[in-house]
């Protein structure tokens, strides 16, 4: 797995690339988890995710969770059929809104905020 | 802080390792590793044995060191493990002698008995490879759900009205039109089905951890492959059956399993398991090695002097349950699935064996069925017994409850049945069955909630066909139609099966009704089959636990075909729902103790207050005075049904009510849709009418305000 974080207007992109398992679920949380400040704007792009496994469910939970503690925003962009139908399935469907593309995500992110 | 405890003191090879805790059993995630715990009295040695999920060959095989065991536990915590991708198993070596009752083989590999997910079997009925050592494959599980504030619901035993189903046959017909059909997932999308039906409560067949491939067989009649469908037959308690979650190729039949119940109970229905701790999958001497067995065969198993094993379940072994190891699994396993799962209650498959002692021999005070009256945990927990056993002990009316456990009331079914296709001389014992059965329950001090009242489960006939067959048509399970029972006391009112006959199609529909008011109106708790409320049929077999197929599987079209009985069934429900007086939990005291003028329960005939003045004695009627509702807390209507199991139309006359309130006709099962039943509050008033008339083999229900 791989993650580039970029910071554009005021949006963080966080582009993950490969499997998000147990392998890789603890090196996400830490770099992604700092990023969730009062205010923040995330956007979590798995359009290149292949994976998610259970541990890899729980760090997006958590990152919900912080997200709404710290009363940031964060979406999704890109999340394959597939792995939304096992998030719907295995209770964690109603974290985020997700979003066909990366454009799309911003285009909203940036339009909740008028 | 970081914990002393996070470092290991031991390698094995590339393996980093430090003594483990005893408990709990199982396997444990620790920070930075995996605690492992297994308990055998009579191994000598314990290795461990690593998988990467799927592979055939262990990457990794460890013994416990000596100085690890503590006492007859074996426990290791294994350091850098990748919890979801590995699966684990054990090896245990000490004496083979059968005579005595131990059966190691080192050779084996076992699973262990406290897996909380268990692979092999992950995708329903998908060919296992049989090449494979090790079939049923212990798996770790993150217990951290996201509950949402979630817990059991806790309704009152008395309001609920139970759905048992199959969790695969409930949606596996392509007349279901679910996206995954089959499986915890599909359950949820018909959340809406269930709360239109009215039902709170679901009753699943097991769905712990089982083998479909056990005993599999090629019908000689069918050419279909036979299947252990059903899933009476654990392979692991802690487990649930993998194969029942869309996700379960995934390994997120935990999570799924959780949020199915998370979601059933946001809608108030509550969720109970029917729970197999009489034997195992493991069959008799001739069965495999999975996990039992292997590890300690003598304390998992009841076994005659000689060392066979005890048969009192029918399937070839008996687990010891009260011997006080697996007492204390069977406390473990019910007390995870409380606390884990939010499970709301357990229903308790030949149920008399865990009142069996090491020998067999049924104990007075059971310390095992004790222990689950009073245990903490489980203190909101519905208990329930099929209160008997295949060593023939039948336990239905006197199975130690500490007034706690209830009971399939199996004396309920077969009166109802015989009453129903027109069996004489049951009136008084139909009088019981209509009030909880006070004559069974009343003198141990347990009020109707103990009986839990059903016509049909899934062990039988379908409310459909126990109207359309008056014998059971087993072929297709390949048994040349011996399997089954016989005493179905079933009638097919005038044809075998099918038919284009009318009247008969009338009758059947009017029968099928009738057994559905006397079973929702009767006090204490209903139990419906699921599928009886849209008239499913199994085509006759009454024995359908190998039938993965259209013989078991619900067929959804039924709804519209039959959406006459769907709609008595959901309005049969919502009036026991609406009426107090129709769900006391304390037995009726035939008298009038609030002053109404009226008793709490009065029988009625041909005459009103002479029971008596019939001229046979299928006709029954009773008065509940709503004033007495709920022991005269709470104000209800009058509710008055008459009960005509008479192939002829008799009057019944009517008790007067006070002034001002009026009899409203509720249903009558005598009429056609749509005057057979009505809505709640829309009941028809009846205007100076002293008599009804009740119809051949019909049913009138009225009520007084």
């Amino acid at each position: 797995m791989e993650i580039k974080i970029c910071t554009q207007d005021e949006v963080t992109r966080i582009e993950i690339t490969g499997k998000l398992d147990s392998i890789t679920a603890p090196d996400a949380q830490e770099k992604i988890m700092p990023l969730i400040v009062p205010e923040s704007r995330l956007v979590l792009d798995m359009c290149n995710v292949s994976y998610v496994s259970s541990a890899g469910l729980r760090v997006l939970l958590m990152v919900a969770k912080k997200t709404a503690q710290e009363e940031a925003k964060t979406v999704l962009s890109g999340l394959s059929e597939e792995i939304l139908d096992i998030m719907e399935m295995t209770g964690f469907g109603n974290m985020f809104k997700n979003y066909k593309t990366y454009v799309e995500a911003i285009d909203n992110i940036l339009k909740d905020e008028s | 802080m970081i914990r002393i405890d996070t470092y290991p003191t031991h390698t094995y090879g590339e393996f980093q390792l430090r003594p483990g805790k005893p408990l709990p059993f199982g396997a444990t995630i620790v920070p930075g590793g995996v605690n492992f715990s297994i308990y055998s009295r009579h191994a000598t040695t314990c290795e461990l044995v690593l998988f990467r999920k799927h592979e055939s060959e262990p990457f990794g095989t460890i013994p416990f060191p000596d100085e690890f065991r503590i006492g007859n536990v074996f426990t290791m915590i294994v350091f850098d493990l990748d919890y979801e991708e590995i699966e684990y198993g054990f090896k245990m070596d000490g004496p083979f002698n059968p005579e005595e009752g131990l059966w190691f083989d080192k050779t084996k590999i076992l699973m262990d008995p406290y897996a909380k997910a268990i692979g092999g079997r992950d995708v329903w009925g998908e060919e296992p490879d049989w090449d494979n050592t090790y079939q049923h494959r212990a798996r770790l599980v993150y217990d951290d759900f996201d509950w949402e504030g979630d817990r059991p619901l806790e309704t009152p035993m008395e309001d609920l009205v139970i759905y048992e189903m199959h969790v695969r046959g409930f949606t596996r017909h392509p007349s279901s039109k679910v996206k995954h059909p089959g499986t915890f997932t599909a359950i949820r999308q018909k959340i809406p089905y269930l709360k239109k039906l009215g039902i709170n409560c679901i009753e699943l067949l097991p769905i712990h951890e089982f083998d479909e491939f056990e005993n599999s067989r090629i019908s000689p009649v069918t050419g279909e492959r036979l299947v252990n469908y059903w899933g009476y037959s654990n392979v692991g308690f802690f487990a649930p059956k993998t194969g029942y979650a869309a996700t379960g190729k995934f390994g997120m039949q935990v999570d799924e399993l959780k949020t199915l119940i998370r979601d059933l109970h946001k809608n108030g229905i509550e969720v109970i398991l029917d729970v197999v701790f009489n034997h195992t999958a493991e069959g008799n001497e001739n069965g495999p090695y999975i996990s039992y067995r292997g590890i300690d065969n003598k304390t998992y198993y009841m076994l005659t002097p000689e060392g066979y094993y005890f048969n009192f379940s029918g399937c070839g072994n008996t687990l010891n349950c009260n011997n006080p190891i697996v007492r204390n699994m069977i406390l473990g396993c019910l007390r995870y699935w409380t606390a884990e799962y939010h499970i709301d209650g357990f229903r308790f498959d030949l149920a008399a064996i865990l009142g069996r002692d090491q020998n067999g021999a049924p104990m007075h005070n059971p310390p095992l069925l004790e222990t689950l009256a009073f245990d903490p945990i489980l203190g909101k927990c519905k208990l329930i017994a099929e209160a008997w056993d295949a060593g023939g002990l039948y336990q239905v009316g006197s199975f130690p409850s500490w007034g706690r456990w209830a009971e399939w009331n199996g004396k309920f079914r077969d009166d109802l049945r015989k009453f129903l296709k027109g069996e004489e001389g049951l009136k008084d014992t139909m009088m019981q069955r209509l009030q909880g059965s006070p004559e069974m329950y009343k003198w141990q001090g347990l009020g109707t909630c103990a009986s839990i009242n059903f016509i049909t489960c899934h062990d039988g006939f379908t409310l459909k066909d126990l109207v359309s067959y008056n014998d059971k048509h087993n072929e297709a399970n390949g048994e040349d139609n011996r399997d089954g029972g016989n005493d179905n006391d079933s009638w097919n009112c005038g044809c075998e099966g099918t038919t284009e006959d009318e009247g008969i199609n009338r009758l059947r529909k009017r029968q099928i009704k009738n057994a559905l008011s006397m079973l929702i109106l009767s006090q204490g708790v209903p139990m419906l089959l699921s599928g009886d409320e849209i008239g499913n049929t199994q085509f006759g077999n009454n024995n359908a636990y190998c039938q993965d197929n259209e013989i078991s599987w619900l067929d959804w079209e039924l709804l519209k075909t039959n959406k006459e009985i769907f709609n008595f069934c959901k309005n049969m429900i919502a009036f026991r729902k609406k009426h107090p007086v129709l769900r006391s939990n304390i037995h009726f005291q035939n008298r009038d103790y609030v002053g109404s003028g009226y008793p709490d329960i009065s029988w009625h005939g041909q005459k009103a207050w002479q029971p008596e003045s019939s001229p046979n004695d299928l006709m029954v009627a009773f008065m509940l005075c709503g004033k007495h509702a709920k022991g005269g807390t709470v104000d209800d209507d009058a509710i008055y049904m008459a009960i005509n199991m008479h192939w002829e139309m008799h009057g019944f006359e009517l008790p007067k009510l006070p002034n001002g309130v009026n009899w409203h006709i509720f249903a009558n099962t005598g009429m056609e849709s749509p005057e057979d039943i009505w809505k709640i509050g829309k009941e028809k008033k009846l205007v100076d009418v002293d008599e009804i008339l009740v119809g051949p083999k019909s049913i009138v229900v009225l009520v007084g305000r």
